[in-house]
């Protein structure tokens, strides 16, 4: 339930509460006044019938339109010197069964006899005010739930435009972007304090997170010029007069400053991924770039003797940033080499909706959503430095192309996604029969036998 | 062939200075962007090595420099940054090529080389050493004259060689001339390997001089005064 609607509940609430009360108050007080009012009136008669009783003038019947009965007093004991008022309500059928009888006394004492003095009226009964009351009170009602509802609406849109403008701002909000969140200025309090809040800590968010991007953006392009250093002058040392021994020793130095430099390149690889560097509007043709992929590996593949099966549409354009088209495909492609066996298979699938490699490996120790993650490694092969598939993974969350990895029966199977608003199940039977399709088998061409 | 390298690293700038004087280039240094400045007003160079990021400028703005005074001088950009719009900036403002740090001694001699065969050597695509004959546009080998047939890497593996005549090319330098930055994470040193024996075998029924020497377990070596003695 949203606060709107709680707030004109409670508030409803408290009218259907508060209103009969009022109403009780109102009817109460109504009805004295009434009767007041025709109580004077009696008595202001009384009084004058009295004067002329006590004048010696004998009275009519009827005063100021009102019956009048005088009658001796027989009652004994102390005459009561104040009027006796009498309500009568005659539950009869008829005219006044709608009203009520009032009826004064007045006894007064004139030329030695008492006389009693009285006089009624009729007014309208209790009843009646109180039904006309309650159809007030159930048109009022139902007046201000209607009113509430509606003006809550309308006026909610004003009121609480700057609280939704926030929390769409802070949905939408990106560190990535750095963009300071925009809010809407505001004269409610609690909305300044709000935005006040979320202005800091926004502000502070991309403050800490520009600082740290910062630091590991720096330390990467910084470790660049000494590993440059320390790659020319081990060049330089092996142009000179060197042993065996020596060889050895610069051949593994060799070697840890290619892996240093490997990982250093991934890493920024994978900074500038996180800072969205590669966006594009264009869409590229995928296929082309796989068939190239697939050309620059075929040594590779050869020298594996690994038999390649490629079924792939024709015109797939993916809106993708062609150099991480080439990142992707690489590492996929180089992934299912380095971790097949030999004389083992690759499948190579590409449609309009996704793209699948599989390659045949020995099963893998770690959960493969696990091999995703920086620096994890199935088996710890030293050629490899643990960033192949997380840049992958990267990449596709930088495109959102969702991306499984599966493995069952010795088949090691990645699929990426184009599109990110399908569902997919782990595995979708696909056919590969539509006419518009190439259909080809790279068995190894170069020879590289003794 | 005369060069300007323009580098704030002191010691890199050694090592690339100690690398090409042995090419018998002429080498200068700058260390920074006014230095740089100073010496293209008052020499003309073949080519310039660049690097992007400087103590007190950008590179990219000694570009422009370098094209409002029309100086034509290959441009090879040198730096840290693998950053891609650096890259076409660069070109797009008149460098001629971009290699990133940290970078092999040999490859950056060979981009060097391809630029100034491009910008200077108008055309002239020959790379000739004795009997073996290159062509950079068409990418044909030939050994005595008789053509020989190369598959592009083959080609490229060669071309380096003899640019990089009598230097120890490491497995590393080689296989990432080859194959680049990004298939780096395979092992690529069996290849190197196989693609070196190929290479020799061919030239060899070609009749061509087995130039290339095995340098321990570091890599390969085109001797080039093999043959000098017989």
């Amino acid at each position: 339930m949203n606060l709107l609607n709680k707030i004109s509940i409670w508030f409803i609430a408290i009218v259907l509460l508060v209103t009969p009360l009022s109403m009780y108050i109102s009817y109460s007080n109504i009805k004295k006044r009434l009767d007041n009012v025709e109580i004077e009136r009696l008595r202001s008669v009384n009084n004058y019938v009295a004067a002329q009783l006590k004048r010696g003038e004998t009275p009519e019947k009827t005063s100021q339109g009102l019956p009048i009965s005088i009658k001796p007093y027989t009652g004994s004991g102390i005459i009561p010197t104040n009027p006796e008022i009498i309500h009568t309500c005659l539950d009869n059928n008829g005219p006044s069964r709608n009203e009520c009888k009032i009826q004064i006394n007045t006894f007064v004492t004139a030329a030695n006899k008492t006389y009693k003095i009285s006089s009624y009226s009729y007014i309208t009964s209790t009843e009646q005010i109180m039904k006309g009351m309650l159809t007030a009170l159930l048109l009022k009602v139902l007046l201000i739930t209607a009113i509430v509802f509606i003006t809550a609406r309308i006026l909610s849109r004003y009121i609480l435009k700057p609280f939704h403008h926030a929390i769409d701002n802070i949905h939408h909000f990106n560190i990535q972007k750095r963009e300071p969140l925009q809010l809407l200025s505001t004269s409610t309090n609690e909305f300044k304090k709000l935005n006040e809040f979320l202005r800091l800590m926004t502000d502070k968010a991309i403050e800490d997170y520009t600082s740290v991007k910062e630091f590991s953006e720096n330390a990467s392009h910084e470790v660049q010029t000494p590993l440059a250093i320390i790659q020319s002058k081990v060049e330089l040392l092996a142009e000179t007069e060197i042993n065996a021994k020596q060889a050895a020793l610069l051949t593994d130095i060799q070697n840890s400053i290619d892996k240093l430099t490997r990982i250093n390149r991934s890493l920024i690889l994978l900074t500038k991924l996180n800072n969205q560097e590669f966006l594009t509007h264009e869409k590229l043709k995928f296929c082309r770039v796989e068939k190239e992929t697939i050309h620059a590996y075929s040594d590779h593949i050869a020298l594996k003797n690994i038999t390649l099966n490629r079924h792939c549409e024709k015109d797939v354009y993916i809106k993708i940033h062609p150099a991480l088209a080439e990142i992707l495909l690489n590492n996929l492609l180089s992934n299912a080499i380095r971790h097949n066996v030999k004389n083992g298979n690759i499948e190579i699938s590409l449609t309009h909706k996704f793209f699948r490699i599989s390659n045949t490996g020995l099963p893998p120790d770690i959960p493969t959503q696990e091999l995703f993650k920086r620096f994890k490694k199935s088996n710890q092969s030293t050629e490899s430095i643990g960033l192949g598939l997380s840049i992958v993974k990267q990449i596709c969350e930088v495109n959102t192309f969702p991306v499984h990895y599966d493995f069952s029966d010795g088949w090691h199977c990645i699929t990426v996604y184009f599109d990110s608003t399908e569902n997919h199940s782990l595995f979708t039977p696909t056919s590969y029969s539509t006419p518009a399709q190439e259909i080809e088998n790279i068995k190894p061409s170069l020879n590289f036998a003794e | 062939m005369k060069i300007l390298i323009i580098e704030d690293n002191k010691e890199l700038a050694h090592s690339m200075t100690y690398y090409l004087e042995e090419e018998h280039y002429i080498c200068e240094c700058a260390y920074n962007y006014n230095e740089a400045l100073e010496r293209l007003s008052f020499n003309t160079y073949d080519c310039l090595l660049l690097d992007i990021m400087l103590p007190d400028g950008n590179g990219l703005n000694l570009l422009n420099h370098i094209k409002s005074e029309k100086i034509n001088s290959g441009i090879l950009i040198i730096s840290a940054k693998d950053a891609l719009d650096d890259k076409i900036k660069g070109l797009e403002k008149g460098a001629d090529d971009y290699i990133t740090k940290p970078f092999h001694l040999p490859e950056l001699h060979a981009r060097l080389r391809a630029v100034y065969r491009r910008k200077k050597m108008d055309g002239y695509n020959d790379v000739r050493f004795n009997e073996i004959l290159l062509n950079t546009d068409t990418f044909e080998v030939f050994i005595h004259e008789n053509r020989l047939d190369v598959t592009q890497k083959e080609f490229e593996l060669l071309l380096y060689f003899l640019v990089n005549k009598n230097r120890v090319l490491s497995k590393q330098s080689i296989a990432n001339h080859l194959w680049g930055d990004h298939t780096d994470n395979l092992a690529n040193f069996d290849f190197v390997y196989q693609h070196v024996k190929n290479l020799r075998k061919k030239i060899a029924i070609a009749q061509g001089n087995d130039y290339v020497e095995t340098i321990y377990g570091l890599g390969y070596k085109f001797n080039a005064s093999k043959y000098n003695g017989s």
